[in-house]
Order: C-alpha cells, then structure tokens, then sequence
C-alpha cells in the first residue's frame, strides 16, 4: 500500500518544480527504503566461493556514496583546473573515473584497518578523512597541506594511510610490512594494498606476494586495472597473463566491476573477511578506468581514442552507475543529488580558494624532517 | 658583513619572487621553454624562468653538415645513427616504442622494426638485468630508464652484475655493449620523484662510467661514444635541456672522447666545476664574476663523471688557485667531495682558498622549495667572493 502511494506521488510530482513543503512530504514517503541490488559475479581463482551477487544498499549509504564520489569527481576536476592555471606544478595524477575503487574499497573495510596505495592516490586520501583542502592544498604547496606541503600529488597521507607513493610497485612489500604489523600487535586490522596495472610486474610485488603467502599476512592486495600502463596500452607486449587476480599463482584472486561500487565494496567486505580469518592474503583485481591521461603531460588519447572515453563515460561512470539503481527501483529523488552537487561544489570551491591563498611553508621547513633527533 | 647582506638580499628576493609565485620581471631574460608543455606538444607556452639560461655553443664545423636541434632531437639523432650503423643495436625500456615519454625515440621503431626497438613492462631491475644478458652475448643494448630517479631497483644489476662481468670472468665475458640511458636533473617542478641526480651513487662503483653532457652536441657525441666503449656506460640526459637547449648538430655520427674534461673557457683566478645543467648555471657566474669583481674563471665542464679527467682540473687549479665545483645532487657524498679530496692531494701547495662545494642540500629533492634548494648562480656567486676574499 505504502508503495503504491509513493509511486503515485512520485508519478505525479516527477518532472513538475517542487516546492520545498512537497519535497519534505516526498521525503518521508518514498525515499526512507532501502534498494536489494544485483551485482556482476566476480570471476574467482582458488577459491571455492566469492563475494555475494546481491547487496542491500540502505538510502543513507546511497547518498553517502554518492557524495563521496561526486566530491573526489569535482575535487579532480578542479585539481585539473588549477594546473592549467599553474597553481598546481610538477607530476599530478588524477583518479577521475575511478571513484567506485576508492569510495568502495573504504565501504568493505573498517577506519581501523590500513591502506596504503600508489601515486594516484587523491580519492583514497579523501575517503581515508583528508578534507578537500588539505588535498588541494598540498597539490599547490601550501603549508595547510596534509603533508604541510612538502609531498605534493604523490605524497599524502593520513592516519592508517601510508600514502600516496611515487615509486611504481614500492608501496606493495610496505603493505605486507603494515599486513604483519597487524598480525604481530594481535589486532584483527587489515592492510589494504593498492597498485595499477603496471605495478604487477615490478619484481619487488612478486616478492610480496611471496611474503604474504609464507606469512599468512592479512594483506589484501587490491589491484586497480585501467587496462594502460602509463602511456602504452596494456597489450601482450606488457605482459603474458593479464588476469592480475590469478598473478599471485598460489594466492587466491577475485576480478570485479571496478566501477560499480557495491560490487568493489562487496569484493573488498569479502577479502577483508577473507583476511581477518588469518587465511593469509587475497587479490582483488578491480577493472575500472581513469577517464584522463596517465598524467598532465599524457593527452591521454595516444594510445586510447577519445570515442573510447566517451563510451566509457556514457555508459559505465560509476556515478551514474549509482544513481541508476537507485532510480531503477525508483528511490531516487532528484532534488537530494543536487542539493548534494550544490554542497559538494560548495566545499570543493572553498578547498580550491584556500589553496591557492594559503601562504607556503616557511624556508626553515626545507631542511625539516630530513632525520630526527628525538629519543624513543 | 656585505657578504652577509648580499646573500641576505639574494634570499629576500628569492623569496619575494617565490610568494608572488612569479618569476618575471628583471629575470624574464632568462625565459625558457619547459619540457612537455602542459598544451601539449608545439603549444608555445613559457614557463617561469629557469634557474639558468642556456648558451649554445658557437656552430661545430668539422663534423659536416649541421642542423638545429634541441637536445631530445639530438639524442635520436645518435641512436638512429647507431641502429643504422650496428645491425645487433637494440633499443628497448618503458614507453620508447611510440617515441618514448620524452620524444628520444621517435620514428625508431618505424624506421627499424619492433624487433629493434621494443617496449618492457615496469619492471627496471628486469630491463637492466636484461640487458646485460644482451650485452654479454656481443650485441648492442640501449636500455632506457624512464627517470633516473626509478634506477634504484636496477642498482644491484648495474653494481653487481654490469661493473663486475669483466672482472670477475678475468676478461672471459662482459657487458661493455650495454649503455643505460636515464633522464636526469632538476626540472622546475619534478619534487622528490622527478630530479634527482644519482651519478654519485654510481661514481662509487668501480667497472662502470658514467656520463653526463651539458648540450645537445655534447650529447650526441658523447652518447655514441658510450655506445661504443667497451664498457658499460651510464649516459644521464639533463631532462630540463631536452626542449630548453637548442644548438645546431651534425646530422652525421662523431664522438666525443670520454674521461676528457672540455676547458670551456680559459681564466685565471678562479676555476669553476660542473657538468650537464649546471655548467650554464657557473657559466653566468663567471660573467658576473667578471663584471662585478673583475676575476677572471676557468671554466670546465667534467663531462664523464667516472673515470673523470683528474690532469685537466688539476691542471687547472695549479693555475688558479681556487676551485669551486657545482652539483644539483645533495652535499653530503655528492661528487664534488671526491674531486675535492683528490685536488687537494695534488694541488695542496697551489691551493690560495679552500676548494669550495656548491650543491643541494643533504634532504630529499623538496616539492615547494626547489627555488630554494638548487645550488643557483647567487649561492655560487656568493661562494666564489669568499674564496676571492679568503
């Protein structure tokens, strides 16, 4: 009956202006619901079973995802924004496009646990609990950066995040490193360990996998493929196997839909069961794109066709992704996504004004950090 | 006292220009084009001003016809003179098959065949390694590291493997074929990732060279002698010269010895150091030496790093009297502490002032703070008047 009534309002309402006393009426009717959605199975690899192929998406997840997604959407594009306008200098790469990898890896874990990732790490710093202009302000060295401007786009971190690292494949033995930190202090925390498709043949992630295994380490080794490799498209020539969640040989694997973000956060719930239960590491292969070059020197259509893009954008971005279950079971209400876009920009807008008007590090701070001289 | 307020006033007005995040104005004669213009390539767009201004060198006519080009072009030129002359010549690292990041392959692997110039996965312990085994087989490896900054990996290869080969087969086997080339150096903005300059981590090792040129001619000439030699070579390409620096090169092959300084310009009070950027950063200090304080600099661009050329700088400094040597690379350790410690050997009694070291400082290449960090002409200016007033 309750159902009937909401898709008649919404039926009535839908396309008309509404003013703001209906908008409260239409709140409380139809949008308090949560939505049952499908996901795409993950292919699996030595495993007997993987994550589920439905999930419950409440409202209030709903509108946190999207938020979350539309702000790391906004905060690239005003990140692209001000380095053409050089208030951003030297290497900047943006995730945009990726947003469903970051927000929902963040979904399947808890704060408690740990991550730690490669260069492209803006949408990671911001669901990890880096404010927008922290981010910003570290892109344009401002000493209100989260690394107080000394790190730049390849250097952030925050609390149970260890960056944000420049060195392709460096981050993956740290991971291991933080994963047996974890099992040594007796916690039930995991380490989630983020790299690219090019990453995967870097020596030093073959030995990880090796130490992780040996050690049983809770180290969820989560590899976001774009299928590029810097410039050069992802071919046979990079590499015989690019089935990156069977890389591991004697480590099990999932490969999910990286831009739909339940199916990354019900991939990333399972391997951090999956590690918690001290069965050693896992690999989640997560196929997603990046919709800008590999950085702001990469067009990023010399070895990809700006059609492909725009394919990508129209019909698998994983905002509209999102917003699409929630209107197919027609849950969505419109006015909230913009109320949300306007704050978002809000925020993203004062992040960007902030960064580009707070002072710089003071000179002193060059020779800051190098080593310390405190005493345990 | 003067030195003081100079050095102060230097400071202040690197600071100055560093708040306004401007560097135009009394320096704009210094304007540069950057490397990969953020347009895209052939956008006209000029970056701040450099730390340095390039000077070309005067036109070099014994090689046969010349024509411009910057010094990525020139690099090119020498490995299609290489491919073209040596059948077992292979080019091969990240990203060289559709031009390379910094255009130093294009139209090869057109020219060539994919079998002659080929992409590796990310992998640079792999490709050095791999080139080794190349090399030690007889034919020609050119390995390409995207960024010398990412050669650590490979360190154990090129220590371990490369410059030990001859050695320890006694002479039986070795990788002398092989030549690493790696874009090197500061670059405005490239941070902790992005310019640094390793060459003092290699000079360490025994069984290699290393090689790093301030032009494209010295470049090309250079480049192919270490394609040549019969030892493995590392050849480190000032990336911020790649657009910046623009001379007119012979368009057929020529080389330039290594192991030899090159006295670029003759003086005789002061001798000045440096290699790659840095030789055009001491190059307008020895004018503003001249003009300001009337003293007369030698100047020598060091060329090959290791072995290095130990007679012409002494040579020199037995003239002189005072040596300054000039690195971007950290103090501490730096290259500039070896020459130091072998001129002061040689030369002790010639010796007027204390051999002075102007380099980066003992952090990690900073994000924010390159401006401050380089070792810029008013740091070495203000290092040279000291020696002159010791």
């Amino acid at each position: 009956m309750r159902k009937m009534l909401a898709s008649l309002v919404s039926h009535v309402f839908s396309g008309v202006n509404q003013k703001p006393a209906m908008r409260g009426l239409l709140a409380s009717l139809n949008f308090s619901n949560d939505t049952t959605c499908d996901i795409t199975k993950c292919d699996l690899y030595r495993l007997e079973e993987g994550p589920p192929t439905s999930t419950v998406l409440t409202r209030e997840e709903a509108l946190k995802y999207y938020r979350a997604m539309q702000v790391i959407r906004r905060m690239e594009l005003k990140a692209d924004q001000m380095y053409k306008q050089k208030f951003i200098r030297g290497f900047c790469h943006l995730c945009d496009g990726q947003e469903a990898c970051s927000v929902g890896l963040e979904a399947g874990i808890r704060p408690s646990d740990h991550i730690i990732t490669s260069y492209r790490a803006h949408g990671l710093c911001y669901t990890r609990g880096l404010p927008v202009r922290s981010i910003l302000a570290e892109l344009t060295g401002r000493r209100g950066g989260c690394a107080k401007g000394k790190g730049g786009s390849m250097h952030m971190y925050a609390k149970n995040f260890y960056g944000g690292n420049g060195i392709v494949g460096a981050q993956v033995p740290l991971g291991a490193g933080v994963a047996f930190a974890c099992t040594y202090l007796g916690n039930t925390e995991i380490c989630l360990t983020v790299y690219g498709d090019g990453a995967a043949n870097q020596g030093q992630v073959a030995e990880a996998y090796n130490l992780s295994a040996l050690w049983k380490l809770p180290c969820s080794l989560s590899s976001e493929r774009i299928a590029t490799t810097q410039w050069a498209r992802l071919s046979r020539e990079q590499q015989p196997n690019t089935d990156y969640h069977k890389r591991g040989n004697f480590i099990p694997g999932r490969k999910a839909n990286g831009m739909d973000i339940l199916c990354v956060r019900e991939a990333t719930k399972f391997a951090a069961h999956y590690c918690r239960s001290g069965k050693g590491p896992i690999l989640l292969e997560l196929q997603t794109y990046r919709y800008h070059g590999h950085s702001k020197s990469d067009p990023g259509i010399s070895y990809r066709t700006r059609e492909e893009v725009q394919s990508m954008r129209s019909k698998s971005d994983p905002i509209m992704l999102l917003q699409e279950r929630r209107r197919n079971s027609n849950r969505s209400n419109v006015e909230e996504w913009k109320e949300i876009d306007a704050d978002g920009k809000k925020e993203i807008e004062e992040a960007a004004q902030f960064a580009t008007t707070d002072p710089e590090p003071a000179l002193e701070e060059l020779a800051n950090y190098s080593c310390t001289t405190k005493k345990k | 006292m003067a030195a003081v307020a100079s050095r102060t006033a230097g400071l202040l007005r690197l600071r100055a220009a560093g708040a306004e995040r401007r560097w135009c104005g009394p320096r704009c004669a210094g304007l540069v084009q950057g490397f990969l213009p953020p347009g895209g390539e052939g956008a006209a767009q000029k970056r701040r001003v450099a730390h340095f201004t390039f000077q070309p060198d005067p036109e070099s006519l014994q090689y046969g016809q010349t024509q411009k080009m910057n010094l990525f072009q020139s690099i090119t030129s020498a490995l299609d003179n290489s491919l073209a002359k040596d059948p077992t010549a292979v080019i091969f690292g990240e990203d060289v098959a559709f031009g390379g990041v910094f255009r130093c392959t294009v139209g090869l692997r057109d020219k060539y065949g994919k079998d002659r110039v080929f992409n590796t996965p990310l992998c640079e312990q792999g490709i050095v390694g791999f080139g080794i085994g190349i090399a030690v087989t007889g034919a020609t490896a050119i390995a390409e590291i995207q960024f010398a900054d990412y050669i650590f990996p490979a360190f154990d290869q090129i220590v371990n493997e490369a410059a030990k080969y001859r050695y320890r087969s006694g002479d039986l086997f070795n990788c002398g074929s092989l030549t690493i080339r790696a874009p090197w150096g500061c670059v405005g903005h490239g941070a902790l990732y992005h310019s640094q300059s390793p060459e003092a981590f290699f000079a360490h090792c025994p069984g290699i060279k290393v090689v790093i040129p301030r032009s494209p001619f010295q470049a090309k000439g250079l480049l192919l002698s270490c394609i040549e030699d019969k030892n493995p070579c590392i050849f480190f390409e000032p990336k911020i010269l790649y657009r910046a620096a623009v001379e007119q090169v012979p368009v057929e092959p020529y080389k330039i010895p290594l192991s030899q300084a090159e006295v670029i310009q003759e003086g005789s009070d002061v001798t000045l150091v440096a290699w790659g950027t840095q030789v055009h950063v001491i190059r307008e200090v020895a004018s503003m030496a001249r003009e300001k304080l009337g003293v007369s600099c030698e100047i020598i661009d060091l060329r090959t790093i290791v072995p290095w050329d130990v007679d012409t700088v002494c040579k020199s400094v037995v003239k002189t009297g005072r040596l300054l040597i000039s690195h971007e690379a950290p103090l501490t350790g730096g290259f500039a502490s070896e020459i130091s410690s072998t001129v002061q050997e040689e030369c002790f009694l010639n010796l007027e002032a204390p051999i002075s070291r102007v380099c980066g400082y003992d952090t990690p290449f900073p994000h924010i703070f390159e401006p401050f960090y380089i070792p810029d002409k008013w740091k070495c200016y203000d290092a040279l008047r000291k020696m002159i007033n010791y």
